[in-house]
């Protein structure tokens, strides 16, 4: 048993080393045509913005920096290619998360909230 | 110094050097949801379960020290290291756990399953009680010689998590093999169901904001053994549990169970502490 326990351990810390490398860019990741035609509720509501910058720097800065303009572990969300997305394409995108290039999902947070992150990220 | 008032001070410590920081952990205790945590991230959570059983038996204390890694986005790996004080009874350690959850799938759908596998190597005495499998209630022996009953075990788990307007509503199906002994399969579940209690995020940093704070409900239990198809004499529980982000890193939460079977204790008090530390290359 403690030979087979061994044998385990050695074959996951190998695993974790191989595969802790940094974060792909997932070029197949875009919502769906609904999800990204889906407008911000709270386009009109610029004053909702400053709860998303709080919102940000709590769940997002962490790997997209303080500033939205990325780290090695996460993009830079000012580039053209992120600001050319509908407000639909963000809200899904941070809503449901990419497991493969290591975008946490963030439905847990409400749905007001997330728009409240489309709303900062709009003004980077 | 019993290890409930060892468990009490340090999570008292620990929320005073609890000064930057994030999590987004759910309120549950023993339910999974499809949330896997963050690549890069190491969590170290203490908690303790305090069980009040039924009758003359002795209250007692389970605290456990978690290490969770998020080594991909989908796949989380944790360690455990858990004890157990019984009054009137001695203290120990009564054994280690090995978790992994892989998540299948790349997005988020209307079912996100995910798979758990999990190596106990523990004893009898082991009370913490992440997850409730079988039938029979606690064993209530000294804790010596309860500790000298080893035991490895492998625990399976099909996790099937929803975000549904705001809910999370998650659904654990578990299997447990007993590795030393020929007891069969012993089954159990767990459910749960949660939200945030916040709204629009406020501009101004707040703490005992709603927002900072979630909720829910779980009930969780046995479903007897392969070797014997029965609900009887299976625990089961009925737990209310909050979750409070108390910095942007660490959250502390707490819960009552109420037993619901006679084989199961009056209640179950748990309480949690945890705290993130990005491991890997972050600002």
């Amino acid at each position: 048993m403690k030979a087979i326990l061994a044998a385990a351990i050695v074959v996951y810390v190998s695993l974790v080393v191989a595969t802790a490398e940094v974060r792909e860019h997932d070029v197949c990741w875009t919502a769906p045509q609904n999800a990204a035609a889906k407008p911000n509720p709270l386009a009109n509501r610029p004053d909702a913005a400053a709860g998303g910058a709080k919102l940000f720097q709590d769940r997002c800065a962490m790997c997209h920096g303080a500033d939205a303009r990325g780290t090695e572990d996460a993009p830079d969300l000012s580039q053209p290619d992120v600001q050319a997305q509908t407000d639909g394409a963000l809200f899904w995108k941070i809503s449901t998360g990419n497991s493969r290039s290591g975008m946490p999902t963030f439905s847990f947070l409400p749905e007001l909230q997330r728009w409240q992150l489309v709303l900062h990220l709009r003004r980077r | 110094m019993s290890s409930l008032r060892i468990g009490s001070l340090l999570i008292a410590l620990a929320l005073v050097n609890a000064a930057a920081a994030r999590a987004q952990d759910g309120p549950f205790f023993v339910t999974y949801s499809h949330y896997l945590e963050e690549p890069g991230n190491l969590e170290v959570a203490l908690s303790n379960t305090s069980g009040m059983p039924r009758g003359d038996r002795a209250a007692y204390s389970a605290p456990w020290l978690e290490l969770e890694y998020g080594v991909k986005g989908w796949w989380t790996t944790e360690f455990y290291l858990e004890g157990v004080s019984a009054r009137g009874d001695s203290s120990g350690f009564s054994g280690w756990r090995w978790e992994n959850r892989f998540r299948p799938f790349k997005s988020e759908h209307r079912i996100n399953p995910v798979i758990y596998v999990e190596y106990e190597s523990i004893n009898e005495a082991s009370r913490i009680q992440k997850e409730i499998v079988g039938a029979g209630p606690l064993s209530f022996e000294p804790i010596a010689d309860l500790r000298r009953e080893h035991m490895h075990e492998i625990e399976t788990k099909l996790i099937l998590s929803s975000a549904i307007s705001g809910w999370n509503v998650s659904e654990n199906f578990i299997v447990e093999k007993n590795l030393t002994a020929n007891e069969g399969l012993e089954f159990g579940y767990s459910v749960g169901v949660s939200r945030s209690l916040g709204g629009l995020a406020s501009g101004t940093s707040c703490r005992f904001c709603r927002e900072n704070l979630s909720a829910g409900v779980e009930l969780f239990g046995g479903l007897g053994t392969s070797q014997e198809y029965t609900l009887n004499e299976t625990r089961h529980y009925l737990a209310p549990v909050v979750a409070w982000r108390v910095s942007d890193r660490s959250t502390l939460k707490a819960s009552t169970g109420f037993g619901l079977t006679d084989a199961s204790d009056h209640y179950l008090l748990r309480i949690g502490w945890s705290y993130e530390l990005p491991l890997r290359g972050r600002r």
